[in-house]
Order: structure tokens, then C-alpha cells, then sequence
């Protein structure tokens, strides 16, 4: 958080914005008993599966997110790749 | 045969009566016949809320229990004459009442109207599953509050374990100064959240507590935002295809009359 957004009453996250991303957490965990130390653990695994194919993935940069479809739920996972390692391994 | 349609919510205390209160009057109002009930044995609340607690003779468990004829415990509204209540039973338990029988009755229901609204307690126990045995289809009621949405989604998935189909969703009590600063969750976050069907945006509006201080439905009130929110949803319950007007934060007259005339995505 920089100078400027504390200058300007950035200072803290917007009540609404917090509220939704607790409530994203308890929610995936309400329906899938899925704790954030599991999602965290599930993160570190995803990363080092597809860092054996791709450029090494940080898995603290992974965002997983389970979302509510009709018939069934879709777990989504948006996971940066590093560019321009074409010659790995 | 008409269609049962329960309310329901998860949480107490986020607009459940007040919202099939006025939903029931709006549907009539709209020229359909129509039946709320009221599945809250115990803690009987709708017959105040429309204002016809004075008239109640018969109730829900002498119903069931062949003390009364449906046609007996039935209560005409004041004003609307194809608008009946049948209310709860206050002094008996929540577990005066069984799944079969609630089937039944609303099978008696929709044979006499075109709509059976049943308004359900709250919790997650028999009484909440007894207000969904007989349901065609199911209104979720919620408010933009971090506990509310939770409830409103363990709801939706004992709707949907259920085979009621997938729930419409009504967010009540939105204040949109509050969204506007970020400071409350915006129905489109609910949404995001939620990810069912949206049916109803209703404003938090003061008008509500004078008209339930009066047992008078909203709807009649032509200034209530909410009031005018509750006969949207009427409407788009009958199928057809009413935009989400943008909710406006409530000051003047001016910024009120034009509300009407501004309209959100289509």
C-alpha cells in the first residue's frame, strides 16, 4: 500500500470488497469442508504437477476459486505461466 | 392448478413475511388468485403483517388435523378479495405438522388458486423442509450481509438436494449510498457468490416499517420504492420481462421521479 493511496483514503480495503472475499473463503469451505490451509495445500500441489510440464509455477500466485454453476460447481484456477522459458528441461 | 411457490431464506429476520406479505398482494393486485400461508407453526407473524390478525378463527394445524375445513380457516383479505391467508398455528410446536400433510394441503391449495405462497420459518430443520415439501419452486430471500448470504447458500443447497429446481433469489434491505461507497456488498456480488437466478432487488426503504405498523402491503404505497420493487417481482414471476431499474439513494423528490426512468443492463 503506497503513500499515495494512504494520502488519498485508501488506507483500508473497502468494507464490501473484504466482506466478499471472506465470504468466497467460507463458502468453498461451507460446501466442500475445503479449509484455506487444504486450498493452500492444494495450490502447492497443483504447482509442483505442472511445473514437471511448464516453466516452474508459483504457487502463491495461483487463484482458485469454486463457483456455484446450476447443476454442478466448476472449480476455477487461474494460474500465471512465466513467458519466454520455451527450452525447459 | 396453480403454482406453490415457498420463501424462504436461511436466516431470520431478512424479509421473509414482509416479502411474501407483499409478493401475495402484488400477485392479486395483478388479477391472479392467491393463497399465502403462513408455515411458521408457532411464531404466527403473516396475519399481522397483512393486518388481519383480528379475524382468525381456524388455522393451519386445524386443518391438518380435520378440525376445520380449508375453506373455514381461510381468511379473506381486507381489501383484495382474491387474496386469502391461512395462518400459522400459535400455540403449537413446529413439529405439529408433517411433511405429508403439508403435501396435502397445498395439493387442496393449488387446486383453488393460481398462486400458493408459503411463507417458511427459519433454520434448516423440519420446519423449513416442511415449507418446501409441497414446492413447485423456491424464492431465496437475502440481504447483503456477510451472514445472510451464507445462510442463503446452505439454503440453496438443500433446495437443490431437494430437486426443487434452482432457486430465484430476492436481495432485500440494499442500500445503495452504501454500495455506491463500497461499503456494502452489491447485488452483483451476491451473485457472483450465490450464482442463481436474481428475481428481485428491493431497496431498504422506511416505508416498510410503516405500512407492516399498519398491516397494509407496500405495494399499495405508489412513493415506496420497495413497494414498487415487490410488484416487479410479481410480475416477473408471471413470466414477463421487467428490467432492474437503478436502485437511487433516497433524497429528493427529483432524483426519485427520475429513478424510474433509468434503467440498469437489460
Amino acid at each position: 500500500m503506497g503513500f499515495f493511496e494512504n494520502l488519498f483514503g485508501g488506507r483500508r480495503d473497502r468494507s464490501a470488497s473484504v466482506a466478499k472475499q471472506r465470504l468466497m473463503m467460507v463458502l468453498v469451505d461451507d460446501r466442500y469442508k475445503l479449509t484455506p490451509e487444504t486450498l493452500e495445500q492444494m495450490k502447492v500441489e497443483i504447482a509442483e504437477v505442472l511445473s514437471r510440464y511448464l516453466p516452474p509455477v508459483d504457487a502463491e500466485q495461483i487463484e482458485v476459486k469454486i463457483l456455484r454453476g446450476e447443476a454442478t460447481d466448476y472449480l476455477k484456477a487461474d494460474i500465471p505461466l512465466k513467458r519466454g522459458q520455451p527450452d525447459m528441461g | 392448478m396453480g403454482r406453490v411457490i415457498t420463501i424462504t431464506s436461511g436466516k431470520g429476520g431478512v424479509g421473509k413475511t414482509t416479502t411474501t406479505a407483499n409478493l401475495g398482494t402484488a400477485l392479486a393486485l395483478q388479477g391472479g388468485r392467491v393463497a399465502v400461508v403462513d408455515a411458521d407453526i408457532g411464531l404466527r407473524n403473516l396475519d399481522v403483517v397483512m393486518g388481519l390478525e383480528n379475524r382468525i378463527v381456524y388455522d393451519l394445524v386445524d386443518v391438518v388435523e380435520g378440525r376445520a375445513r380449508l375453506r373455514q380457516a381461510l381468511i379473506k383479505d381486507k381489501r383484495l378479495p382474491e387474496l386469502c391467508l391461512l395462518p400459522a398455528a400459535q400455540t403449537r410446536d413446529k413439529d405439529a405438522v408433517s411433511r405429508e400433510q403439508m403435501i396435502d394441503l397445498t395439493a387442496q391449495l393449488r387446486r383453488e388458486f393460481d398462486f400458493v405462497l408459503i411463507d417458511s420459518p427459519a433454520g434448516i430443520e423440519n420446519g423449513f423442509r416442511n415449507a418446501i415439501a409441497g414446492a413447485d419452486e423456491v424464492i431465496i430471500v437475502t440481504t447483503p450481509e456477510v451472514s445472510a448470504v451464507r445462510d442463503a447458500d446452505r439454503i440453496i443447497g438443500l433446495v437443490e438436494a431437494a430437486e426443487k429446481g434452482p432457486p430465484n433469489l430476492v436481495v432485500n434491505r440494499i442500500k445503495p449510498r452504501l454500495v455506491n461507497r463500497g461499503e456494502m456488498l452489491s447485488v452483483e456480488d451476491v451473485l457472483e457468490l450465490l450464482a442463481i437466478t436474481l428475481i428481485g432487488i428491493v431497496p431498504d426503504d422506511e416505508s416498510i416499517v410503516t405500512s407492516t405498523n399498519r398491516g397494509e402491503a407496500a405495494v399499495y404505497d405508489h412513493q415506496s420504492q420497495a413497494g414498487r420493487a415487490f410488484l416487479d417481482v410479481a410480475r416477473r414471476l408471471r413470466g414477463e420481462d421487467v428490467p432492474f431499474p437503478v436502485l437511487q439513494e433516497q433524497q429528493g423528490v427529483l432524483e426519485r421521479f427520475f429513478g424510474i426512468f433509468g434503467r440498469r443492463r437489460s
